[in-house]
């Protein structure tokens, strides 16, 4: 059976998803990224491979997310490409009539805007990252509560707190006070959940029409209280798709299913036996101009396998050695 | 005396070509600083007031460079009622003497008269240097000037051509680089003229695709970020990486060209962009938003596949211009990149890679082409 492997690297989470010819993922893993890319991504090839049924034979391979370069290398793929692309495309193939995509992940948020199945605009956090995962699960554990538990104490909440949204350092202090003043935490947290929609709707999604049918999407979509505040702004069901945090994952499968399919190369994918390679990684500082690039590079088994981030093409184009 | 000046584009070329016309070579009349890098920034960016825009951060560092190489006079645009830039000068002026620095400001104003400004400024320069110099001099200097920078200009409208549609990616712009320095080595219009049909010569013998429909993209807004890629993160590298085609509908010899004579001539390079944009908006904002507007509804019309607009951070003509774009009824879409020193470079690359597919897509549409296969 043919399969294409979504790498999905993100700031807080990895995913990897295996997809047949449906849109249904064959099987699929999400792990803490841990500020250590390079293992997890071993560590859910390692898993995918023993979870994938065995007749199984990968003919494509496509990273995503921010880790998506380094991903790319370390696996060999075929197609590397940006996750708002990848998003957009996997929710457009499971929910075919959505016009409007909120995407909320570990450090990041973006909206996007779909007409006639084409995406027409788009935005993503750009100087604050207000409303992430990352903000959410530090407040939780300020409270003293599990992320996991969050979304159930809002759903409780019969009359929120209003906590000032605007940022996240304030919405922080506001939060304090409110406790101090003895509100009950079921408020307290619900109060934050809205506070965190206003400020996305406010950022992320200033000037963008937003119309039905709305999906959220993304780590944070695993949080109840989230959902309930964005169904209160929009008195309107926001729909929260199935596997709604491997959606990125799975449009960089499907993209490269579709490329794959359409130019019959054969894939680059370098077989599971990466995961048990030897990656290092590390950088270094170009002093062949005052810009002082961090250069990083990628080396396995002693040899470097690519470099980048500067800002001319210098490292890029150098001979590997 | 010895000037100095801030970097903006192939700005420094033309200037060199001037000053040697008139006697000045590099390090002894003239100090053209080291291209801008992050160091450059750091020093603006220290320098400055938080909210000053980066132009003013990026020419205050570039000045601040050019000043620790020996210059003592700075050249530094002013105007009246076209945006910050008007206190630029001053404001820069002061900060230097402040750092201990001892230069003196010559300022060009643009916002009237800019070609007998020039010719002016030049004079006084000149004449700074030698004792007098006669007027035919002065305008053979200028015009040796203002042809390397139309020559640059020729020679970049074929590299982003061929940059979309390369083979190999990067060698359209190891062969501009190559032109920009030869252009800038040779002190004679013949050998100007030679350059620029050598170099437009090799870059159209890349291996290229001839066949390919590159997707096509405008970039407009703010002049300083457009023209200048240190400030805008090389995008129209990286668009050339992507496979696109870009346009640049600002550029120094077009400023040039009508600025300093058909303007004399009453024909204004943006009456036409200006009348496109009077059912949104119908006056002047300051900077160039005006003519941002006007830009978007002319690349709808053009057919282009998408526009990009620039701005610094905080520039209130390209917010306001930001802000009466997106409601045009022209149906071309717009990525409003705002540039400063916060911007981070992946951030920067992902929008424009996202954007980038979705102009892919809409072609596609159009075209009646399936946009996506699913399953």
């Amino acid at each position: 059976m043919k399969a294409y492997l979504g790498v999905d690297v993100g700031s807080v989470t990895t995913k990897l998803v295996l997809l047949d010819g449906s849109n249904e993922p064959l099987t699929s893993i999400y792990l803490q990224t841990r500020g250590n890319p390079v293992d997890m991504i071993k560590r859910g090839l390692e898993a995918i491979r023993k979870q994938m049924p065995l007749e199984v034979e990968i003919c494509g391979v496509a990273t995503t997310g921010s880790g998506r370069a380094l991903a790319g290398v370390m696996i060999g793929a075929d197609l590397v490409k940006n996750e708002i692309t990848a998003h957009a495309v996997a929710t457009m193939s499971c929910v075919p009539d959505v016009q409007t995509i909120f995407e909320i992940g570990g450090q990041d948020s973006k909206i996007i805007i779909i007409r006639d199945g084409v995406v027409t605009d788009f935005g993503m956090n750009s100087v604050c990252a207000a409303g992430t995962g990352s903000f959410l699960e530090h407040q939780a554990e300020r409270l003293n509560i599990r992320i996991e538990d969050f979304g159930g104490h809002a759903l409780k909440s019969e009359n929120p707190a209003r906590i000032a949204g605007r940022c996240t350092v304030f919405a922080e202090s506001d939060m304090v006070h409110k406790q101090q003043m003895g509100y009950p935490l079921n408020d307290i947290i619900y109060g934050l959940c809205q506070a965190l929609v206003r400020n996305y709707l406010n950022n992320v999604a200033l000037n963008k029409e937003i119309r039905p049918k709305m999906a959220f999407q993304g780590g944070v979509a695993f949080n109840k209280g989230i959902i309930r505040a964005f169904n209160e702004t929009f008195r309107t069901e926001v729909y929260v798709p199935p596997y709604s945090e491997l959606m990125g994952a799975i449009g960089a499968a499907m993209l490269v299913r579709h490329e794959m399919g359409s130019n019959g190369h054969r894939t680059k994918f370098k077989g599971f036996s990466v995961s048990q390679t030897e990656f290092k990684v590390s950088s270094f500082m170009c002093k062949a101009c005052p810009n002082l690039c961090e250069i990083s590079q990628i080396s396995a088994n002693g040899k470097v396998l690519s470099r980048w981030g500067g800002r001319c093409d210098k490292w890029e184009r150098a001979e590997v050695k | 005396m010895r000037i100095g000046i801030p970097h903006l584009g192939n700005a420094y070329i033309m200037v060199r070509a001037m000053a040697a016309r008139l006697g000045a070579v590099n390090g002894e009349g003239l100090v053209i600083p080291p291209p801008m890098t992050k160091k450059t920034l750091d020093l603006g960016v220290k320098y400055s007031p938080t909210e000053a825009c980066l132009p003013y951060k990026l020419t205050l560092g570039s000045l601040i460079e050019a000043c620790e190489l020996g210059a003592d006079t700075l050249i530094q645009a002013r105007g009246t009622g076209i945006c910050r830039l008007g206190y630029y000068a001053k404001g820069q002026e002061q900060m230097l003497h402040d750092l201990g620095y001892d230069a003196h400001f010559l300022t060009l104003d643009i916002s009237h008269h800019k070609f007998l400004n020039m010719l002016r400024l030049i004079r006084s320069v000149a004449n700074g240097n030698r004792a007098r110099t006669p007027l035919h001099e002065i305008i053979s200097a200028f015009f040796f000037g203002i042809g390397k920078v139309i020559a640059l200009d020729k020679i970049e409208k074929v590299a982003q051509k061929i940059r979309a549609i390369e083979l190999e990616k990067g060698a359209a712009n190891l062969v501009y680089k190559e032109a920009v320095k030869a252009i800038d080595d040779v002190f004679d219009s013949k050998n100007v003229k030679r350059i620029t049909k050598e170099y437009i010569g090799k870059l159209n013998k890349l291996p290229h695709n001839p066949k390919a429909d590159p997707v096509k993209v405008a970039i407009v807004g703010e002049i300083y970020v457009v023209i200048e890629p240190f400030a805008n993160m090389d995008i129209e590298m990286e668009l050339g990486k992507l496979g696109v085609e870009v346009e640049r509908t600002l550029t120094l010899s077009r400023w040039i060209k009508y600025s300093l004579f058909l303007n004399y001539l009453g024909i204004s390079e943006w009456r036409e962009v200006h009348k496109l944009a009077e059912p949104y908006l119908d006056h002047d904002v300051g900077g160039d938003g005006w003519e941002s507007v006007g830009e978007k509804v002319l690349c709808a019309r053009k057919g282009y596949d998408g526009v990009i607009h620039l701005a610094p951070f905080t520039c209130m003509p390209e917010i306001v211009a930001q802000n009466i774009m997106a409601s045009t009824k022209e149906d071309i879409p717009v990525l409003a990149v705002a540039c400063d020193e916060q911007m981070g470079r992946e951030g920067m690359l992902t929008r424009v890679e996202a954007f980038v597919d979705l102009l892919e897509f809409r072609r596609r549409k159009r075209d009646g082409r399936k946009v996506f296969s699913v399953g």
